[in-house]
């Protein structure tokens, strides 16, 4: 099962944005900790903390799948995510940059995993009334669509 | 104390088409409700329309889900529904999740999360679906009546109108103390009859204001739940005083023998067994009033509207014209598991849409056969109150109704409804020299002079065409095996009792 290309890239897009707007308060942590949960804590409100936490669990199942690199992360029972700044590089790899290019990739994949899974049973629709909710001042803006969508 | 010193009561809409009416009007603002009911029965659907008409940012809704269906699930499914508007997420519905309060806390820790986040919200609406979830183990500290009295003092002084769906069984209905808190109480009932599913819903309670008592019909579609009111919608219709106008049916003869026409508002009864002309009659009788402006409606349950069509243009009758220029409608009705009051609606929109005069019901027997097995043992009364509703406005109905012939009696109908009727004109064969001929006869007209007259009768491609004389010279033709006296035939000149006759 494959990320639809618009999930990956609203994905990327959550990731980048969250990049950008807490780099000086908060830089220790990673924008893929604080985009999952922010979607953790907006989700869990309307689904509960088990029904977040088993679909977080099956997000991480096939982001693994795809980059075995994430072996090492886990679903806490509250849903939140464990032991993602343990991810190593690729052993063969071994320059600075490429470590964070790709934390930064395996973290568009777990996130695009858990946005497909909301975009199969919620629809994109709804999806972005959430997101919108839990990044008001976002813009969600598809290139692929003639109405475009802003957050 | 006079009616504008009381407290006026809001009614807010509950965006179920129909169930205004029954529950009087809206449901009442501030009010605690209970939508109670098996599993599948539609309870969270009926909520769903009623938080999507009611919800709005400045007074949002609050759906807390708490064990049960998992809330993605739930907007899965409930956004399949036309009123499902995701733009009111999260702005004016905001749904919240309590199942982790309630597997890990009592009942006290509940409301304090539900009394937290209505603080914060001042919603207009809170939905606590299902609550009944809330109390599966043993509770410490508060049990769940407790809950529900502080649960509906709170939301109550918050101004919020509260409903609480939860699984019920039909037997639990009795001596139940949570439901003396609620102000409302919303039964809602799904029985399997044969092959069908007949869903109905009950006003149990509802206080401050006058509901629809009995069980009300409902079906659930891509809208969502539509009720049907036994009433059908017409209680705060006036009835109209009975009509003076005659209808003609196009046939002078037969207008004679009705002292002039069908009285307006009547209800007419056209029996006889097969191949008789009733639905003939039926035809002549629509199409002779849009002939003269009155707008028709055809409920047809035996053939297509346009097989319907094609056998009135063999009398020389236009249908199509008429359906087309929109003063005719032939409505088909034959899902095999309708209930009275959903074909009702359909017909009585159709009579609101072009402001029919003249109704054809093309036959009882085929309507009863599209009614859900469930609904047929109720088919009298049902059509008792269709037909009280329908000439309270002035249409003026005429049914067919195929009974079986006999050589013994005289039957005017297998469902005993000729009580319903106004007016029963009944035909049926005859065997004369070798023939097998028809005849008609006005039973009973209320209200009306009719003719006493047997008459015969031939259906020619001009349709139902009256013959000049009466039948005088056969005795017992209403038994179907007249023997003739010998007396030569008189024509028609002045009203003669056929009973007279009868008798020589």
């Amino acid at each position: 099962m494959t990320i639809p290309p618009e999930i990956r890239d609203l994905a990327q897009r959550l990731l980048t944005y969250e990049a950008a707007v807490d780099t000086n308060s908060r830089p220790a942590e990673p924008a893929i900790l604080r985009v999952y949960e922010k979607l953790r804590q907006s989700l869990t409100v309307i689904t509960g903390v088990a029904s977040f936490q088993s679909l977080a669990c099956r997000a991480l199942v096939l982001a693994k799948s795809e980059d075995m690199g994430l072996g090492v992360v886990q679903i806490a029972a509250d849903g939140s995510l464990q032991n993602f700044g343990e991810v190593e590089p690729q052993a063969d790899i071994d320059m600075g940059q490429i470590g964070v290019y790709q934390a930064n990739e395996r973290g568009i994949i777990l996130i695009a995993r858990l946005l497909g899974l909301l975009h199969m049973f919620l629809g994109e629709v709804l999806i972005l009334r959430l997101l919108r909710n839990a990044w008001p001042n976002a813009t969600f803006d598809d290139r692929n669509s003639g109405n475009g969508r802003k957050a | 104390m006079t009616a504008e010193d009381k407290v006026k009561i809001n009614k807010l809409p509950t965006g179920v088409p129909g169930l205004d009416e029954i529950v009087g009007g809206g449901i009442p603002e501030f009010s605690f409700n209970i939508i109670a009911g098996a599993p599948g029965s539609g309870k969270t659907t009926l909520a769903h329309q009623f938080v999507f008409t009611n919800a709005t940012p400045e007074r949002p809704a609050l759906y807390f889900t708490v064990l049960g269906e998992s809330a993605i699930k739930m907007l899965r499914y409930q956004q399949q529904y036309t009123f499902f508007d995701p733009s009111l997420l999260p702005e004016s519905i905001r749904f919240i999740n309590l199942s982790q309060v309630v597997l890990e806390n009592n009942l006290g820790a509940v409301l304090e999360e539900i009394t937290k986040e209505v603080t914060k919200s001042c919603p207009a609406v809170v939905v606590v679906d299902s609550f009944r979830t809330m109390v599966r183990a043993p509770q410490e500290g508060m049990d769940l009546q407790s809950f529900i009295q502080r649960l509906a003092l709170f939301l109550a002084s918050w101004q919020a109108t509260t409903f609480l769906i939860g699984e019920y069984a039909e037997e639990e209905l009795r001596d139940n103390p949570i439901f003396t808190v609620a102000d409302g109480l919303f039964w809602l009932r799904q029985t399997t009859e044969r092959n069908s599913i007949v869903r109905k819903l009950q006003i149990v309670k509802l206080r401050g204001q006058a509901s629809v008592p009995g069980l009300h019909t409902f079906r659930i579609t891509n809208a969502g739940v539509q009720a049907f009111s036994r009433t059908f919608g017409l209680t705060a219709c006036r009835r109209n005083a009975l009509g003076l106008k005659r209808l003609s049916f196009g046939i002078p003869e037969m207008d004679k023998m009705l002292d002039g026409g069908v009285r307006e508002g009547d209800s007419v009864l056209v029996a006889g067994s097969s191949g008789t002309g009733k639905s003939v009659l039926a035809t002549q009788f629509i199409a002779e009033g849009i002939r003269q402006g009155e707008s028709g409606i055809v409920a047809v349950f035996e053939e297509r509207p346009q097989a319907y069509a094609e056998r009135a243009a063999t009398l020389g009758l236009d249908l199509e014209k008429p359906q087309s220029e929109g003063t005719l409608e032939i409505l088909y009705l034959r899902p095999l598991d309708l209930s009275v009051d959903e074909t009702m609606h359909s017909i009585l929109s159709a009579v609101q849409k072009i402001g029919a005069k003249r109704l054809v019901i093309d036959s009882l027997a085929g309507f009863e056969m599209a009614l859900s097995p469930g609904f047929r043992a109720d088919f009298r009364e049902s059509l008792y109150r269709m037909i009280f509703a329908l000439t309270g406005i002035g249409v003026t109905i005429l049914s067919t109704v195929e009974v079986d012939e006999s050589f013994i009696e005289f039957p005017f109908s297998t469902y005993s409804i000729s009580f319903l009727t106004d007016d029963i004109i009944r035909l049926r064969y005859v065997s004369i020299d070798g023939q097998l001929r028809k005849i008609m006869t006005v039973i009973k007209m209320r209200g009306g002079n009719h003719a006493k007259d047997i008459r015969e009768y031939e259906i020619t491609n001009k349709g139902v065409v009256l013959l000049d004389t009466r039948l005088t010279e056969y005795q017992g033709l209403i038994g179907g095996l007249p023997v003739h006296t010998g007396r030569s035939g008189r024509h028609v000149g002045t009203l003669v009792d056929a009973e007279d006759e009868e008798n020589g």
